[in-house]
């Protein structure tokens, strides 16, 4: 059963932030709710006052600016994504994610920011957006601050959001030519959470070397994380399947899986290791195009 | 050419509107004047004495109306084995012990849901914590904890099945093959979690909106636990949210809130919520498997020997009959020159397993059909043509057991054969996997003791030509209320739409034993088949007295009309007919009445359906995935009655049958469920679920209505293996242990690679 | 606990009613509005028994505020019919026996419809993606995928719904 707590509905940003501001660490916010309610009705999670953004327009977005890249609304839901067709011409991997991310209904209500503002280590937008080098920006009643996503998630389910701060907007920067990016997630159920996950972008340059390339692991640990000992192995390299498994076994050795009843740690990492491969390929692929 | 005007053809089901309008009210729905909530305080021990329960804490908070603990009820072990008490073990509500983590121990009625789960947290239980066994094969040991007094190393059924000389027809075998198996428990899962609403009034009547398969077990079971006579017990069961063999025994929710609701006299409504249903509902048995197989180098069945631990859990429920049904069905569908199974349920302290869509026999098939295809690739011999020549025939008696009448397992394999010739050369990683297997259609041993015929009806004809039909044939969404339709249109020469089907109600339909066991088309349909010729002989007394027809013709009715067989141009108007019966009555409608008991037809079943089904499954070689991707079952069912229905049952034990094999897997730790909830515990989706195709194979069955027999249990036998036999044919692995997931293929692949290194 | 008021319209009618704000919109649909056609089977949002339409997209009325569909058009099965005319989705439910126990299919009907809306020429495989949040026990959904599919196919076009 859900506690009682008092309910706050702010008609904007700005009020939002007061509120914040004003209850610390007595509330909670609220948007789409498809992974608070949950733990709200099992009691694990007891709030004074619960702070209601949904409603916020001012955050739902996505605009596409041939310098500024791509921006999303804290408060932009996971279905606008899949359906934005300028998500789909710029950042496909993004739209090609979402498809595979719970279930309709859960994106239609379900959002952007509240998912990486849960900061579940098996969600699925964190691990793309860091391979697509992404930034987020959030703000509290003294003002905005912008960090890259790959250092806003601290633990399991812990940011790096203030008491006093919102999500506000995730920036993805206009890939590079030649950048292709992948993600897989290994799971029994099309859309379940993955039991292990890998995103990969590959940049190439005029001669289809290896300019850039990061390997995301998704549910390899507390947060989500770049294997950089197997990015660097890349660099300058051409494509070469035996270096992509190389790589694989890298992220292998470099993840931090935790065993549970779906897959023991072992597996988890030779899984780690399959997808790191594939994605390789696939993102380098793609970047050649 | 369908010969009938009803079955077989394309029906609506007769309650679909209900269900698609959402005007279906499920006991999940209702709601009665003054009703309270309740819920239910669970052991989170495995095993401890109750010394003491202490409410007062709970009952001072505002809201809550009662509390009741084993002490407020009469301490009758109960079970569904009425017949043999030795087997009726469970109080539900234990008075000195429990006995698993979930097993309800006290249960609070308060005037909203949320008051009553806040009161569970204020009622203080002291525990003795008693050594608790989790495993069939630890529980048997000599030193293990003794869960129920006068079971001696926890032994709670043994069953044993034989014929013919084993031990000679195994001298006769060429080659000999044994392996060890471990299968593993299911949950129902049906969409309405157990729910019941009881209501007690002074009167010393008590109501009881239940989600269950069978009102009239209900009825009894609760007269038996709760000092009433069976017929001031009402079980009211309209829609059922689905069944699967879960809920046709006594449960907590019905119980508890029957118990509440005596003591209170309001209405109480308990309602389990998805965990609960995972954690307090039992389950499919786990059964630990030893196959031993002769045969002779051309394939010929000799012998086998089979040696079966089935984890029981906390008590009995149904598993006395899955633990037979295995072992005869572990033998199905081939003939066994010597054949032995002793089957050994054995207590533990986790969540008591039962009877489950398959009863058996989807353990049986995973270890029996997977070990014959070894065998077949061992031999070098064709797993068709080798199971072909082994298999049953219309009129094989199994020998002391059962008597084979219709069997169209020989046109199945056929089928599958075709099928599988015309996917020609598939692509890299998928192969097909068969399995074959039978089942019953309804059992035959009165384990209920009930005095009544095992299904029975009542035919009603109004003044207007409309029908009442009375059943106690229980909907739980397989369509039972369709098929009784069907088969009383078709009898009666009307149409569907003319018939009223009355059932889920004790009070007004006849007692039959419910939903299991696959027994509904083949028991009640011949029940209502008997009523509603009884009805049609009395109409058709009148017509031949109006009709003035001479002797020698024969009259019938068919599409509302009546007509003298021989010349069907003659004949008059059903409804016409109808009224002149009535007032040829003295205006009493006309009444036909029907039952259906199964008299001198062997041990387990009056007729066995058959089938082959083929599965195509794709594995990735890398990460253990399996995708399905298409599959075929040849099926004989006799006569199909209902032809939405009876795509729908095998689309669905398809489903849930592929679970068993490759999804749903149940792990517990020192007695607790790891997953009781629908993230972790996986079940099939749209997107994973392939084409399952059915092959309808003619026959006739003649102990069934218009030759029908069983449809939708069967069913549910054949996918583990038939996915245990791809795997076998894509990678050479022999997968032991279902469900099989991706982390024990990749286990066995590496094994297998180590092996082949190591030069075998 | 202080009630608020919530101002919603559901198959066409508006409703004003007080409620504690922890309440869920299943709660409101099914406990203060009387729609009971809409079931809950799970409590992690899994299995799409509560699906309903919230202003044209198909949501989980188990996981939302019920707070937060003020002002919102909502529909349930209830709403699918017509005084007594049934929705075409709802007449190729029963024509394909795509419903067996008829627990999910509420949620399911919803999730198909407005699939449909959204896109009324799915493939095969974007049908099962529609309906991939919604769990049947019974049928093993292929009925069920057929169903949308003769309606996609324009089966019972002689109906005009919204």
């Amino acid at each position: 059963m859900i506690h009682d707590f008092t309910y706050l509905k702010p008609d904007s940003v700005k009020e939002a932030l007061t509120m914040l501001s004003e209850h610390k660490d007595e509330c909670k916010v609220i948007c789409g709710g498809q992974s608070l309610l949950i733990v709200m009705r099992q009691g694990l999670l007891v709030t004074d006052y619960l702070i209601d953004i949904k409603r916020l327009k001012e955050l739902d977005y996505i605009t596409f600016d041939k310098k500024a890249g791509l921006k999303i609304g804290a408060t932009t839901t996971h279905r606008a994504i899949e359906k934005s067709d300028v998500v789909a011409k710029h950042y496909p991997v993004l739209v090609a994610m979402e498809g595979k991310l719970a279930s309709i209904q859960v994106r239609n209500w379900g959002t952007f920011g509240g998912n990486l503002a849960h900061a579940d280590p098996a969600g699925d937008p964190a691990p793309v957006l860091i391979a697509l080098k992404a930034n987020i920006k959030m703000g509290g009643m003294n003002g905005e601050r912008v960090m890259p996503l790959e250092d806003f998630f601290v633990d399991y389910f812990e940011t790096a959001l203030n008491k006093d701060e919102l999500v506000l907007e995730v920036q993805v920067p206009v890939p590079e030519p030649k950048t292709g990016a992948a993600y897989q997630k290994f799971n029994l159920l099309e859309s379940d959470m993955g039991v292990v996950a890998v995103a990969a972008s590959v940049t190439l340059n005029g001669n289809g070397k290896c300019k850039d390339a990061r390997i995301v692991l998704g549910n390899a640990g507390s947060t989500p994380k770049r294997v950089k000992r197997a990015e660097e192995l890349l660099i300058g390299k051409k494509y070469d399947e035996a270096l992509f498994a190389e790589a694989g076994k890298i992220a292998s050795e470099d993840s931090e899986p935790v065993a549970d009843i779906h897959a023991s740690e072992e597996h988890r990492r030779h899984l780690l290791g399959v997808l790191t491969k594939r994605m390789l390929k696939k993102a380098w692929e793609k970047a050649r195009g | 050419m369908n010969k009938y005007a009803v079955i077989n053809t394309h029906v609506h089901n007769v309650d679909g509107i209900a269900k698609v309008t959402g005007r279906a009210t499920y006991t999940f729905d209702v709601k009665l004047p003054g009703m309270l909530y309740g819920k239910i305080l669970r052991s989170p021990h495995p095993h401890a004495k109750i010394l003491n329960i202490d409410a007062s804490r709970a009952l001072k908070l505002p809201g809550v109306i009662g509390v009741v603990t084993g002490k407020d009820t009469l301490g009758v072990k109960q079970g569904i084995w009425r017949r043999y008490k030795d087997l009726c073990d469970e109080q539900i509500l234990p008075v000195d012990k429990v006995r698993y983590i979930g097993e309800p121990v006290a249960a609070v009625a308060a005037v909203t849901e949320e008051i009553a789960e806040q009161a569970l947290d204020l009622i203080d239980v002291e525990y003795e914590v008693l050594p608790a066994v989790f495993e069939p094969l630890d529980a048997i040991k000599k030193d293990a904890p003794e869960i129920h007094e006068g079971f001696e190393r926890n032994i709670n059924v043994t069953r044993h099945i034989e014929w013919g000389d084993v031990e000679t027809a195994f001298e006769e075998a060429d080659y000999i093959r044994e392996d060890w198996f471990k299968c593993g428990g299911q949950a129902h899962m049906c969409m309405e979690t157990r729910a019941a609403v009881s209501s007690y009034t002074p009167e010393g009547k008590l109501t009881v909106y239940s989600s269950t398969q069978s009102p009239y077990y209900m009825q009894g079971l609760l007269a038996g636990v709760l000092g009433l006579k069976e017929g001031n017990i009402r079980v009211i069961s309209h829609y059922v949210g689905g069944g699967f063999g879960g809920k046709f025994e006594l449960d907590g929710a019905i119980f508890c809130s029957a118990v509440l609701s005596m003591k209170l006299f309001r209405p109480v409504k308990i309602v389990y919520t998805r965990e609960e249903d995972f954690i307090a509902t039992k389950r499919r048995t786990p059964m630990y498997y030893y196959v031993r197989t002769g045969v002779k180098k051309d394939g010929t069945f000799c012998a086998r020997e089979a040696k079966v631990f089935t984890n029981g859990g906390a008590y009995t429920g149904m598993g006395a009959t899955a633990l037979y049904l295995t072992g005869f069905f572990h033998s199905f569908p081939y003939r066994w020159r010597g054949y032995r199974y002793d089957g050994y349920r054995v207590y533990t302290n986790t969540l008591p397993s039962t009877s489950m869509r398959g009863f058996g026999a989807p353990q049986a098939m995973f270890c029996s059909e997977q070990q014959i295809e070894w065998i077949a690739a061992d031999l070098g011999l064709d797993p068709i043509e080798m199971r072909r020549k082994n298999g049953h025939y219309p009129g094989y008696e199994v020998p002391g057991q059962a008597t084979i009448a219709s069997c169209g397992l020989d046109q199945c394999f056929d089928e599958i054969q075709k099928w599988i010739k015309g996917k020609g050369k598939l692509p890299e990683g998928r192969a097909i996997g068969i399995s074959a297997c039978g089942f019953m259609s309804g059992g035959i041993f009165n384990w209920f003791d009930t005095p009544y015929s095992f299904s029975s009806a009542v035919v009603t004809i109004n003044q207007d030509g409309t029908v009442e039909l009375y059943v106690g044939a229980q909907e739980i969404g397989q369509g039972s209320n369709t098929t009784m339709a069907i088969i009383c249109a078709e009898t009666l020469g009307v149409k569907v739409e003319d018939i009223k089907v009355h059932s889920g109600d004790t009070d007004h339909c006849p007692a039959d034993l419910g939903a299991w066991g696959s027994r509904q088309t083949l028991m009640a349909g011949n029940a209502v088949k008997m009523a509603a010729e009884d009805a049609k002989k009395q109409l058709l007394e009148f017509a031949q007295a109006k009709m003035g027809i001479n002797i020698v013709y024969d009259l019938d009715i068919k599409n509302r009309w009546v007509h003298i067989v021989a010349r069907p141009e003659r004949g008059m108007d059903y409804f016409e007919l109808v009224k002149e019966a009535l007032r040829g009555k003295d205006g009493q409608r006309i009444v036909g009445r029907g039952y259906y008991t199964p008299h001198r037809k062997g041990m387990i079943s009056p007729a066995y359906s058959y089938m082959l089904q083929g599965v195509e499954v794709e594995i990735d070689r890398e990460t253990g995935k399996i995708k399905l991707i298409d599959s075929l079952t040849a099926h004989d069912c006799g006569q199909p009655i209902n032809h939405l229905g009876l795509i729908g049952q095998l689309e669905g034990a398809f489903s849930m049958a592929a679970g068993y094999g490759y999804l749903e897997y149940m792990p517990y730790e020192d007695g607790k469920l790891m997953n009781p909830n629908l993230v972790d515990y996986k079940v099939i989706r749209a997107t994973e679920m392939p084409e399952a195709a059915v092959a309808e194979i003619d026959t006739y069955e003649p102990e069934g209505p218009y030759g029908a027999k069983e449809a939708g249990e069967g069913l549910t036998n054949p996918t583990a293996a038939a996915i245990g036999n791809a795997i076998f044919h894509a990678l050479g692995l022999q997968m032991k242990e279902c469900p099989i997931r991706p982390e024990m293929i990749l286990k066995a692949l590496k094994e297998k690679e180590e092996k082949e290194k190591e030069g075998k | 606990m202080e009630k608020k008021l919530l101002r919603l319209t559901v198959n066409g009618q508006e409703y004003e009613i007080y409620i504690n704000p922890k309440t869920l919109l299943v709660e409101v649909i099914r406990d203060y509005l009387g729609f009971t056609g809409t079931k809950r089977g799970c409590d992690t949002v899994s299995c799409g028994a509560c699906t309903v339409i919230i202003n044209g997209m198909s949501v989980k009325s188990c996981s939302v505020l019920a707070m937060q569909a003020e002002g919102a058009k909502i529909t349930t099965v209830e709403g699918l019919e017509d005084k007594g005319k049934l929705h075409p989705i709802q007449k190729a439910f029963l024509d394909h026996g795509a419903y067996q126990c008829g627990f999910c299919a509420p949620g399911m009907l919803m999730s198909a419809k407005a699939l449909l809306d959204e896109n009324p020429n799915p493939t095969t495989w974007e049908i099962r993606e529609g309906i991939e949040g919604n769990i049947c026990r019974c049928t093993g959904y292929n009925s069920i995928v057929r169903a949308v599919e003769a309606v996609a196919k324009g089966n019972y076009r002689e109906e005009h719904h919204e």
